[in-house]
């Protein structure tokens, strides 16, 4: 779909991360890779350090230690608008669209299209081309939506979270991170949403994923990686790996330092 | 399984599935002009027109005196429920619009009365400018405390309330400030166009077109229901949440500004203590209207439908010969029918 030689070898990784909060520990040794067109799946258990991990790709937390790898470059996050600017975007797992919006009007939140000329200066918007544009980004991703004028809040589950994949993959330039994309959908939709992964990373993007849903994304992911007690305990190809020793890894059995 | 075969699964899925019937189309425009709660407001305001013009002795409330008074009546809460509505878009509300009505209006009497000496036209013109200057002052205050300190608005601005008139009382040393150019009424205040339409009623006219096209059209209007609607989308996509608030807090105020010159205009006078319900009967009009409290939709045109009702119900009621307390009880009636429609609608929609 895209320029391969464009295309950095690693859109986004972390490199033995760590953070403190007060006297927590969150995470101590944690390191992901995800290259670019390629979907890496994040696993651990509930308090394993997951969030916090997410928190610090996109800069919304700062690491104490570490590195942050960046379309192939060392970079230092400050804050979201820093990773944003990057092009890395994330798909909340509130997805947070606004429901009182059009499913334009989200897509382009913060990066509305100015109509051409001195109104555009005051900010009028150019709903027109803002409406293509998104037709155009939910096309590629295959999305069907009844109307892009329709208010988010009269979506079903599965196409809020299309769009809210929609609206990270359109601004988006290196990866989209994902948390928890599968939690609130049925089993059908979350097919869906595990097929959008592929595509996007298809287009070259690169594509890290935070789930409890093993089966399901074991199959549609490249590489694992599994992080157990702020450590990351486990960085392998997702083929030949089962669901029980990826649970095992998760609760970990098999890293020698179960207390 | 190989890249291959997990990119060519990938490529022709819609997310169009049956189960998905809860998704709608969006509804003709004048189905959903009719479903809006503004238009049956409008629709209200009619029949009351009607009502009244048929019962009142002599059909006195069909006259274009009458229609003149009522015009003359709602131009000021129009005008506050303008700002109301539009930070009630953004999830913020401001209780103070009444203080800083009485606040801008005695910075302009005491204004006008030190110019006057200097030319009429030149005391009431730089009346008008002090009065627009003490409200967006009083609106900048709000929004500092608002936006930038992060307080919730209502409790900023029932603080404000107090700072407000406390200062305009102070100024004015607790009697009004009377003596205006008689020019100020005749010119302005009670000046009217094709002989009944109030001049200040032409200023409340412009400010709602001018907002519902900066709400509708520009990327500060949908930035501004983003933040009432999901503070935290509006957060996530970089909006600046804080200086959008401060910004409204502003307008607002401004508004409350005009408003205060043209009581100013209207009653030759200060009115300090008149104005204490002011903000409630603003907010009144705005949720009659389908303005939602909680933020995210915003009706201006239905603000003015509202404000419409309550002074339709006044001046009819007044030419009847009911005592006017029925009014407010009328109005309250309508508030509340009004909410707990909306809320009835609310409940049929589907949640996630």
């Amino acid at each position: 779909m895209s320029n391969d030689a464009t295309r950095p070898k690693i859109a986004i990784a972390g490199r033995h991360l760590a953070k403190k909060f007060g006297h927590v520990q969150a995470l101590s040794d944690a390191s992901i890779t995800v290259p670019s067109g390629k979907v890496v799946a994040l696993f651990g258990d509930n308090g394993a350090g997951k969030s916090t991990f997410l928190k610090l790709l996109l800069g919304i937390h700062h690491k104490d230690a570490g590195e942050l790898i960046i379309g192939d470059e060392a970079v230092e996050l400050h804050s979201v608008r820093d990773s944003q600017e990057l092009g890395v975007d994330c798909v909340y797992q509130d997805l947070a669209l606004a429901p009182d919006l059009s499913v334009v009007d989200n897509m382009f939140l913060g990066h509305e299209v100015p109509v051409r000329g001195a109104l555009g200066r005051l900010g009028f918007v150019d709903r027109k081309e803002m409406e293509e544009r998104a037709d155009d980004a939910l096309r590629r991703l295959s999305i069907k939506l009844p109307s892009l004028r329709v208010a988010v809040q009269d979506l079903s589950g599965g196409q809020r979270q299309a769009v809210a994949v929609a609206r990270a993959v359109m601004w988006s330039k290196t990866a989209v991170l994902m948390d928890e994309p599968t939690a609130a959908l049925g089993a059908r939709q979350s097919e869906i949403v595990c097929d959008l992964m592929r595509t996007v990373a298809a287009s070259g993007l690169g594509v890290l994923v935070v789930s409890h849903d093993l089966p399901r994304v074991l199959k549609v992911a490249d590489d694992v990686t599994i992080i157990w007690r702020g450590k990351t305990a486990l960085e392998a190809p997702a083929a030949g790996l089962t669901v029980p020793e990826v649970v095992s890894t998760m609760v970990g059995y098999q890293v020698g330092e179960a207390a | 399984m190989t890249m291959t075969d997990k990119n060519a699964s990938a490529a022709t899925i819609a997310v169009d599935d049956a189960a998905d019937t809860r998704a709608v189309r969006q509804a003709h425009p004048l189905v959903r002009w009719l479903g809006a709660s503004g238009t049956w407001v409008l629709l209200l305001d009619i029949a009351l027109i009607a009502l009244f013009s048929i019962i009142s002795p002599g059909n006195v409330f069909w006259s274009l005196q009458n229609l003149e008074s009522m015009l003359l009546a709602g131009t000021v809460t129009v005008l506050l429920a303008l700002g109301i509505a539009l930070l009630l878009g953004a999830g913020a509300i401001d209780l103070s619009v009444g203080s800083n009505l009485v606040f801008s209006s005695v910075v302009a009497a005491l204004t006008i009365q030190a110019l006057a000496p200097y030319g009429v036209p030149l005391a009431i013109t730089m009346g008008a400018i002090a009065a627009l200057l003490a409200g967006a002052l009083f609106g900048l205050l709000n929004g500092v405390i608002i936006g930038l300190f992060d307080v919730n608005s209502l409790i900023a601005t029932l603080g404000t309330t107090g700072v407000g008139l406390a200062a305009a009382l102070l100024l004015t040393g607790g009697s009004d400030i009377g003596g205006m150019p008689a020019e100020l009424q005749a010119g302005f205040g009670l000046n009217t166009v094709l002989g009944f339409i109030p001049v200040p009623f032409l200023i409340a006219v412009v400010s709602c077109v001018v907002l519902t096209v900066i709400l509708r059209r520009t990327r500060f209007g949908s930035r501004t229901l983003a933040i009432g609607s999901l503070r935290l989308a509006a957060e996530r996509s970089g909006v600046r949440v804080r200086w959008h608030l401060l910004t409204l807090a502003v307008m607002t105020g401004v508004l409350a500004g005009i408003s205060g010159f043209i009581s100013l205009s209207q009653f030759g006078a200060t009115t300090v203590t008149g104005h204490s319900n002011d903000a409630l009967a603003a907010v009144t009009a705005v949720v009659i209207g389908g303005t939602r409290l909680e933020g995210g939709r915003v009706s201006l045109a239905g603000a003015v439908w509202g404000t419409a009702l309550s002074v339709i119900l006044q001046g009819g009621l007044v030419i009847m010969g009911v005592p006017s307390f029925w009014q407010l009880g009328a109005l309250g009636l309508v508030l509340i029918v009004a909410v707990v429609l909306d809320r009835i609608q609310a409940h049929r929609r589907p949640v996630l």
